[in-house]
């Protein structure tokens, strides 16, 4: 009996939680669409542009904008809902300013692409900046996308109107997330100074093994102006090495052999 | 442009036109011209090899040959260039100038070229020392640190957002080859190094103060916009209107009656114009009928008017403007207990002087007297005022008690100078008058006045003698 009571009790927690969970969720994958998208928005007008990265970034953007309208609806309706409980209040206002701020970059981002869009044609190559760039970012994409892998199909060369149209299409998907901000401010007021977040000051390192991009980069810190004789000098150190492990190999081989 | 940020700027700040940029910029896509533009080479690292890296003497000798200047003015253009972030050093990468020798620097991605349409936001920069954090604790220098803790004050109620968006930005990052994720963290950290320098050092973007205007803005140049014309001669118009009016009402212009105390030191005028004074002048009951707000000013013809109201029954509409202004014009300590007063007299259904608002100000007063402020009945106050101006007023100025009223007005005679005047012309004129006439009684000849003298002298004796 007791049980009975208590499933008859959980059924509208669990809904609210389920809400709850789809909620974070949708924002998670939001927040993760958005800071690909800034990884690739970094590659337009560098020597690595091309039109599979445009395409790469209209497809990570119009995954972006179906996840923000998904959420607004979302959490819009949840939030005008006068009879929802004080802590879930409290979760869908955190998951409200996580949205809105990543609202916001997106919206910066997609202007930085716009205008940048503008100035770096793809029709002329020799404007592009060598960045020192070198690989695709059709991995990037494919996280952002959360597909295993980005289809390679090159789309045909450009006829100059495809662009045009794209930066028109860029042009309006921008106001529609203005239009989105503006809307959000106007139907929910979430008061940004009682949020208080969850998390530490600090996050933790998430892997503690990567050191090797540190490892290049803090060569370049401590070492100036000595490197092209250092990295010498260390190859060469590396070769005896491997020379004197490639001697003690043959030799006990040839004692293991002979013995 | 046609897309501007200037919506989500909610500083809504007008950075200074740099306009250096935009130039700086043309000069950078020649010098990274393949063909034409500095020679590059590959970096070498550890374990791979980065192409596009420049040395420092060939981004001189390039800049001394293109605009044919000398050595040192080119070295001190390309510093320029360093400090506004369009290249960076690969060693030694805090300090932003350009070393005359083999060092090499690479080009910076339009993405993280300096702008003045987009601010550099502080949550980017939280993001970034976040990142970096991630990367390994511990990391961040003592100004960066600062940063990290004053942002995590002002920032708070983001701060679950920015430690995701870290962390998933690292993520992305891993997706990319070791060479390219090397060249990103190095662009990354050289942006921050322009934007965010350490303090104590001077940086290229500091432009000064930010304006409060949009210096793209169009200034207005004409004095007078196109439709003045038409408002000159409305102004005008109603100007002469005015004039005409009160004309005859300026104790100045026109003569005051009985007289201006000012000029004839008799204060009758001012006893006849007393605030409540029982029988008003014709000149104050004529200045009633130029508009409402002159009879509602006047405190004789308010009483007036409240007279007219209590015999029609509508006098409550009066006593709430009066209240009203009470309200606006009293102490905020009393503001309270009078808008409570107010409310239960006029306002609440069924009360004893319930006053006839419509429907959408009844709502809008109520709701605001929930936090009564001075100006919270304005709009019932005025829906009153025009009710009272456009109905009332025109009867009352057909009505009995205004005719009784003007016949009683009095009208003061001119004051008649009947104490002596104190004026030198008039009191000489008087003098010779009065010398005419001693003159006129007194007799007019020395030799008849010398003989009555010597005749009542004569006399005098014969008269002693005869005794």
């Amino acid at each position: 009996m007791p049980l009975v009571n208590n499933k008859v009790g959980d059924d509208s927690t669990v809904g609210k939680d389920k809400a709850l969970a789809d909620g974070e969720a949708l924002v998670d994958s939001l927040i993760k669409v958005v800071a690909c998208y800034r990884h690739l928005a970094s590659c337009v007008g560098s020597c690595t542009d091309s039109l599979q990265l445009r395409d790469e970034l209209r497809q990570t953007r119009e995954k972006a904008q179906k996840l923000a309208v998904a959420i607004c609806h979302h959490l819009t309706s949840h939030l005008r809902n006068k009879s929802l409980p004080e802590e879930q209040r409290k979760e869908m206002e955190l998951l409200w300013v996580a949205f809105s701020s990543s609202l916001e970059l997106l919206h910066v981002d997609m202007c930085k692409v716009f205008k940048m869009g503008d100035i770096f044609s793809l029709a002329d190559t020799g404007t592009l900046v060598q960045t020192g760039l070198q690989g695709g970012s059709s991995e990037v994409a494919a996280r952002a996308l959360s597909i295993p892998d980005l289809n390679q199909a090159q789309p045909p060369a450009l006829p100059a109107g495809l662009e045009s149209q794209e930066q028109s299409t860029l042009e309006q998907e921008i106001s529609q997330i203005d239009h989105m901000i503006d809307d959000m401010e106007m139907k929910v007021n979430v008061l940004r100074w009682m949020v208080e977040p969850h998390g530490p000051q600090y996050a933790d390192p998430l892997s503690s093994t990567d050191s090797a991009s540190l490892a290049l980069l803090s060569m370049d810190e401590e070492r100036p102006g000595h490197q092209p004789l250092c990295q010498r000098s260390h190859i060469f150190v590396l070769l005896l090495l491997f020379a004197v492990v490639f001697v003690a190999a043959t030799l006990s081989v040839c004692i293991f052999l002979f013995s | 442009m046609t897309i501007r940020n200037a919506i989500r700027d909610h500083g809504q700040r007008y950075r200074p036109r740099m306009a250096c940029l935009q130039k700086v910029e043309k000069v950078l896509l020649e010098m990274q011209d393949p063909r034409t533009g500095v020679k590059s080479q590959p970096q070498r690292l550890v374990i791979t090899t980065i192409p596009h890296a420049i040395t420092g003497e060939d981004i001189i000798a390039w800049l001394a040959d293109r605009f044919q200047i000398d050595t040192q003015e080119a070295r001190s253009f390309g510093s320029m260039l360093v400090a506004l972030g369009y290249i960076y050093p690969l060693q030694d990468h805090k300090r932003l100038l350009i070393k005359p020798d083999a060092s090499l620097y690479r080009f910076q991605t339009p993405y993280f070229w300096p702008t003045q349409q987009w601010p550099v936001e502080d949550t980017d920069y939280a993001i970034y020392l976040a990142k970096r954090n991630i990367r390994k604790k511990g990391i961040l220098e003592l100004h960066e640190q600062e940063q990290y803790n004053r942002l995590h004050k002002w920032m708070n109620h983001k701060w679950d957002f920015i430690v995701m968006q870290a962390k998933e930005q690292y993520r992305a990052a891993k997706e990319r080859k070791k060479p390219d994720r090397v060249v990103f963290e190095c662009q990354e950290r050289a942006y921050w190094v322009v934007h965010r320098p350490p303090p104590g050092t001077v940086s290229a973007m500091d432009y000064g103060l930010e304006r409060r205007i949009d210096p793209n803005a169009d200034e207005v140049t004409e004095l007078f916009p196109p439709d003045v014309p038409v408002n000159i001669v409305s102004l005008f118009c109603r100007l002469v209107k005015y004039c005409t009016t009160y004309n005859s009402h300026d104790p100045f212009l026109s003569k005051c009656l009985p007289s201006n105390p000012w000029l004839t030191d008799d204060v009758t005028f001012w006893t006849l114009n007393r605030l409540n004074v029982e029988v008003p002048s014709k000149m104050r009951v004529e200045r009633w009928t130029f508009s409402f707000g002159e009879l509602l000013s006047d405190p004789r013809g308010r009483d007036d008017f409240r007279l007219f109201l209590k015999k029609e029954f509508s006098s409550e509409n009066l006593a709430f403007w009066e209240s009203c202004e009470d309200l606006k014009w009293g102490t905020a300590a009393t503001m309270r207990e009078k808008a409570e007063q107010i409310y239960k007299t006029f306002l609440a259904r069924g009360a004893p002087r319930w006053i006839n608002i419509d429907g959408k100000t009844m709502e809008i007063t109520v709701n605001g007297l929930r936090h009564p402020h001075r100006y919270v009945l304005d709009a019932a106050q005025t829906h009153i005022y025009m009710l009272m101006k456009k109905d009332k007023y025109g009867r009352y100025i057909k009505s009995p008690v205004f005719k009784d009223t003007m016949k009683k007005a009095i009208c003061p005679e001119e004051h008649k100078f009947s104490r002596p005047s104190l004026s030198p012309i008039i009191l000489r004129q008087q003098e010779l008058e009065q010398r005419a006439k001693m003159a006129a009684n007194a007799p007019v000849d020395i030799t008849q006045v010398m003989s009555k003298l010597s005749q009542q002298g004569k006399e005098a004796p014969q008269r002693r003698t005869s005794k």
